[in-house]
């Protein structure tokens, strides 16, 4: 077995099984299991990343979702679940009918990966070329180090780009994000919420 | 306008003089509305009714008064001008014949100067049709002057007298015992600064008229004129004589308008320009064409309407070809700046260019019946003005306006326009429009004179004298008597105005009695009127080395000439020569009736007075230049001369009126030329139509005086009305004209207007009603319409919008998964939908 | 472990692989919003759509050479932001838990119309 069968193999296996992890978080009906099959999708969209040659892509998709968001999830199941909430069911109805919509999406998407010879005319089909090679020695980890200049702000890649200013624009949204998250969540106990919060208790 | 323009052109002193009577009229006007605008005002807080200023009228009498100084100026510089101009035209003929060609130069250049001096036109309308203009403009000769003069003057003297003849006006209230209404007289405002109003704008008129050098600026000014002459005559609009009257002189001069404008019309479609002089170079041949100072040819139909008549050749050319004097159905239009080849023997070719024609470069031609037409057209604009047969009916009504107006307005100027205009314009009338002149002035001037024999009014005697002198006017510009015709225009004007003013003095003085049944004996009680009318009685009379004597008598001789040539048209001087006895008699008969015998009317004797002196200077005034204006014309040498120096060269050209051998005839371009058709030599039948007509007017006045100063009883005028009842019904009813046009115009005019009406109230109101009512109904089937059907398809619209969204509403669940769902829904439609047509499109 | 292959070994499978997973998730994602009665589970198929979102990104840059980093810089961003959103969407809940005493999506109708 050469290198590239084995390596369209453990590709193939990886996505499979992430999408199946997939189709687990969509049809468990305890929210906590979703949250476990929804950590192995992630995981297995990271390998997906690292399969691509974006390994700075797939570390952060590791670090930041996985290990972030994530937990971020499974505190607010945590914060939430209280006995019956854990499972909500869904009517058979609704389910018929939200997969025959993801169906017909699917087909939709799938119809028109199919084609997607069509999609940029008088331009070459992008399978038939080849990713170009970023740096020559495969050992090293380009992708990080040209990522993290292009985030300082130097030209980087085949078309000179810099990424200084939405690096910045990102980290800002990211304080107000966190200001608003932490305001939105205070404790607030308004008359009526805290005294239902105390029947409840 | 500086100064020294003023000196340049001295020309525009004449238009000062114009202006300022309009500069009075604004300043007045405006005056006049801001009184009207404060009025009420003053009177509520006074209670009082406010008394008409005096101040108007020195206002008006400073600006004509102002006018007269500044033509008076400007004339003395004007006739030096001439003077120059004479002796340089002496020195050519008298100098050596080596010195001839230089004097001539220097001639010429003068003239030219006094040319630039004297006239001058501003632009004052662009047409688009071929750059044509409409100009203002001055043309200042001797005739103007001679006019500004007299009506300067004389518009003075009737200001000042109209400030005591209007005195009335200056109460507050003024009662018009003419005027019943239902509690007594008529009680109204004065009017004293109105009357002056219209005055200063009738003189602004009157001066323009005879300022203009074009034909437009003549109907623009003749329009004025006859608006103030209305408004004047319907002065007292409260009477209905008055109004009737105002309207009847506006109606009637709307006729002769009509031909007037007809003629303008004419004249600038085949003229291409309203200028006097160069409608005149057009239409008359110039006396020599242009070429260099050696060899100028003269021509040989020199100041003529130069006839042709189209001819073919035969190669299928068509010529136009000059024919023999009479006949030929074209005129020859010259060019108004003449060139080289003029035409004017008989059979030679008219250089006729093709294309669009230049009057200052080219010939052109107009159809000869046209040129009769437009010049036809003129005069009965001329006819309406001046009161001549068949128009004169409205002068006489026109006595209903205040006296003062009647001397400046019907008697010494406005009337007098007509006559000035035949006098501008005559190189423009063919041999059968000064034959129509001639006629309708014979015609007028003893119908008028007839009537005026019964009248007994003595503002209608005077009326149809008036009338009746117009007509000799037009007579003798009708039979070649230029000069004398506009000399008579202005004798008469001093002494018409002279009497009119006379019997307004003898008006006042009676308390506004005018007929003459129940005056007599007032001598005593007036003097100085009696006198001064005595004088303007001779005047009109024809006394020897009276005005009215010299112009007569060279009418009557230029109207026998005219006839000793032409046998055929003896009328011509019969008729004035006949009217000249009658006119003595009735203007005696009027005299004698007013101032002498016994008083017919002792009431009116007892009260009667002599007027103020502001009536009676003027009247004084007058009277010396009715006595002397003909011979001892004020500023030099005798009016007749001068009236002679402005002269067409037409006149001449048609007439001839030349003896051989004088200094005239040297004088004449083309030589003396006597034989022609229409020529004739009045000169020499001057001495014998004075001698007769002196004659008879001595026969008239003993007649006269026999029958209304002495009262024979042989002669009782009572007595010669029943002898001769229709003779004396039908000149009392002035020849039933009035009757006549009412019969034949006023009347049928009525019943067309009765048809009209009918027609208007049964027929088109049946229309328009029948059409209101058919609305009305289809209106009230388009309510039913409306309230059913549209509204009801509306309210079904909108309940179908209602239902649908109440059902539409249960698709915003509000549940959050289902939106998701129709997103997803929708996003595959899009898809589907899209990657249709695209497809297609594609594969398209 | 090399992460990045020689020239000669990349993989032969090709983009179409790489979509159709993409698809899938996106519509897993899709479908679980649709169904989850549990606001935290909605908030999982919004993470769902997104991953699919960044596969498709990052599968197009390493296939079309010209955009390779632009690519994925933008999956990184978008990485960042489902982050950022997954945090106030928390808030969010917790306030909504807060006031309902429930995560049922299906109690919060008050947009019904």
């Amino acid at each position: 077995m050469t290198l590239p069968d084995l390596q369209a193999l453990l590709f193939y296996a990886v996505a499979v099984l992430t999408g199946l992890c997939a189709i687990g978080v969509v049809v468990t009906q305890n929210i906590v299991r979703s949250a476990a099959w929804l950590l192995f999708t992630l995981g297995g969209v990271a390998g997906i990343f690292f399969f691509l040659g974006a390994d700075f892509v797939g570390a952060t998709q590791l670090i930041v979702y996985v290990g972030g968001t994530l937990v971020l999830v499974v505190f607010g199941v945590m914060l939430t679940a209280q006995g019956p909430f854990i499972s909500l069911r869904t009517g058979a109805a609704e389910w018929a009918m939200s997969l025959v919509v993801g169906l017909l999406l699917f087909g939709v998407l799938a119809v028109t990966v199919a084609h997607k010879e069509t999609w940029a005319s008088g331009r070459a089909p992008a399978e038939k070329q080849k990713p170009m090679v970023i740096a020559e020695d495969p050992d090293s980890s380009p992708n990080s180090v040209l990522i993290g200049h292009g985030f300082l702000g130097q030209p980087i890649g085949p078309n000179k780009t810099a990424y200084l200013l939405p690096f910045e624009i990102v980290s800002v949204h990211l304080l107000v994000v966190l200001i608003g998250a932490a305001y939105l969540a205070r404790a607030k106990r308004r008359r009526g919420a805290a005294a239902n919060a105390a029947d409840v208790r | 306008m500086s100064l020294t323009e003023f000196h340049e052109h001295p020309g525009l002193y004449f238009v000062a003089a114009t202006l300022l009577p309009l500069g009075s009229f604004v300043l007045l006007l405006l005056a006049s509305a801001v009184r009207a605008f404060i009025r009420p005002y003053q009177e509520e807080r006074g209670g009082d009714v406010v008394t008409p200023p005096r101040w108007p009228a020195f206002v008006a009498t400073g600006a004509i008064a102002l006018a007269f100084v500044l033509c008076l100026v400007a004339s003395f510089d004007f006739f030096s001008d001439h003077h120059k101009l004479q002796d340089a035209e002496e020195a050519v003929r008298t100098a050596p014949p080596a010195e001839k060609e230089a004097k001539e130069h220097e001639a010429e250049k003068l003239a030219q100067q006094t040319e630039e001096r004297w006239n001058g036109h501003w632009t004052w309308l662009s047409l688009s049709m071929g750059g044509r203009v409409l100009q203002l403009g001055y043309h200042i000769d001797h005739l103007s002057v001679i006019m500004f003069l007299m009506v300067t003057l004389i518009a003075t003297l009737i200001h000042i007298y109209s400030i005591g003849y209007m005195g009335d006006e200056l109460q507050p209230m003024v009662e018009d015992h003419q005027v019943h209404t239902a509690d007594g007289h008529l009680r109204r405002r004065g009017r004293f600064g109105r009357f002056f109003l219209f005055l200063s704008l009738f003189c602004f008129s009157m001066l323009n008229l005879v300022l203009a050098d074009n034909f437009f600026q003549v109907f623009i000014s003749w329009e004025l004129v006859g608006l103030c002459s209305y408004l004047l005559i319907g002065f007292y609009y409260e009477r209905r004589s008055a109004s009737t009257a105002a309207n009847k002189a506006f109606i009637t001069n709307r006729v002769g308008d009509a031909g007037f404008i007809l003629g303008l019309l004419i004249i600038f479609a085949y003229f291409g320009t309203f200028n006097f002089q160069d409608v005149f170079a057009q239409v008359r041949s110039p006396f020599e064409d242009a070429h260099s100072h050696e060899n100028k040819k003269t021509l040989e139909r020199g100041g003529e309407i130069v006839r042709a008549e189209w001819h073919t050749t035969e190669e299928g050319k068509r010529l136009l070809q000059v024919s023999e004097r009479g006949t030929g159905g074209e005129v020859v239009l010259f060019p108004a700046k003449p060139v080289m080849d003029g035409v004017g023997t008989a059979g030679q070719t008219v250089p006729l260019r093709a294309g669009a024609r230049k009057p200052e470069r080219d010939y052109g031609t107009i159809p000869y019946w046209m040129l009769v037409v437009a010049g036809l057209g003129i005069f009965l604009g001329c006819v309406g003005k001046s009161a001549q047969f068949p128009l004169h009916v409205w002068l006489p009504d026109a006595m209903e306006g205040p006296t003062p107006v009647s001397a400046l307005i019907h008697a010494a100027t406005m009337v007098a326009a007509g006559v000035y205009l035949v006098g501008r314009v005559f190189p423009l009338f063919t041999p059968e429009a000064r034959l129509t002149i001639a006629y309708t002035g014979g015609i007028t001037l003893f119908v008028a004179a007839t009537i005026a024999l019964v009248m007994t009014d003595i503002k209608k005697v005077l009326a149809y004298s008036t009338v009746s002198q117009l007509g000799y006017m037009m007579l003798a510009l009708g039979v070649g008597g230029w000069v004398a015709g506009l000399f008579h225009l202005i004798t008469h004007a001093f002494f018409k105005a002279l009497l009119f003013l006379g019997s307004g003095s003898v008006i006042y003085g009676c308390h506004h009695e005018q007929e003459m049944t129940r005056m007599g004996g007032l001598y005593p009680k007036m003097k100085i009127t009696a006198l001064t009318m005595l004088a303007g009685v001779l005047a009109i009379a024809g006394i020897p080395f009276f005005s009215g004597w010299y112009s007569k008598d060279a009418i009557l001789a230029q109207a026998l000439g005219y006839v000793m040539a032409h046998k055929q048209h003896g009328l011509l001087f019969l008729l004035p020569l006949a009217t000249a006895g009658i006119t003595t008699f009735y203007m005696f008969r009027m005299w004698f009736m007013t101032f002498t015998g016994e008083p017919r009317d002792q009431h009116v004797h007892e009260h009667a007075h002599e007027s103020p002196w502001l009536m009676t200077v003027p009247l004084i005034i007058l009277a010396m230049f009715s006595i002397g204006v003909a011979w001892a014309w004020p500023v030099l040498g005798a009016l007749e001369q001068h009236i002679h120096h402005a002269q067409p060269l037409a006149v001449q050209a048609d007439f001839g009126s030349l003896e051989a051998g004088s200094s005239e005839a040297e004088r004449w371009p083309g030589g003396v030329r006597i034989g022609l058709p229409e020529r004739q030599n009045a000169q020499a039948y001057h001495e014998l139509a004075g001698w007769v007509a002196t004659g008879i007017v001595l026969v008239s006045i003993i007649f006269a005086s026999l029958v209304y100063w002495r009262r024979y009883q042989v002669l009782d005028p009572a007595e010669t009305k029943e002898q001769f009842p229709r003779l004396y019904a039908f000149l009392v009813h002035k020849w039933y004209f009035d009757e006549l046009y009412s019969a034949i115009l006023v009347r049928p005019a009525l019943v067309v207007a009765q048809a009209a009406r009918w027609f208007d109230a049964v027929v088109i109101d049946g229309i328009a009603n029948g059409l209101g009512r058919a609305g009305v109904l289809l209106s009230r089937w388009d309510g039913i319409f409306d309230a059913r059907i549209i509204d009801g398809l509306v309210n079904v619209m909108a309940d179908a919008c209602y239902s649908l969204g109440g059902r539409l509403r249960a698709v915003q669940t509000g549940s959050l998964r289902s939106y998701i769902l129709f997103l997803a829904l929708a996003a595959v439609a899009i898809f589907v939908v899209l990657t249709y047509f695209v497809t297609r499109a594609l594969a398209g | 472990m090399p992460l990045m292959f020689a020239e000669s070994e990349l993989p032969e499978t090709g983009l179409t692989p790489y979509l159709i997973l993409g698809a899938l998730l996106f519509v897993c994602g899709v479908v679980c919003m649709a169904t989850k009665r549990n606001a935290i589970g909605v908030l999982m198929g919004v993470e769902l759509v997104l991953n699919g979102a960044n596969v498709n990104f990052v599968a197009f840059a390493a296939f079309n050479p010209a955009f390779q980093l632009e690519g994925q810089i933008f999956s990184l961003f978008v990485i960042v932001l489902a982050a950022a959103e997954a945090a106030v969407a928390l808030a969010i809940v917790l306030n909504f838990y807060n006031n309902h005493m429930t995560v049922d999506v299906d109690t919060a109708e008050e947009l019904k119309g």
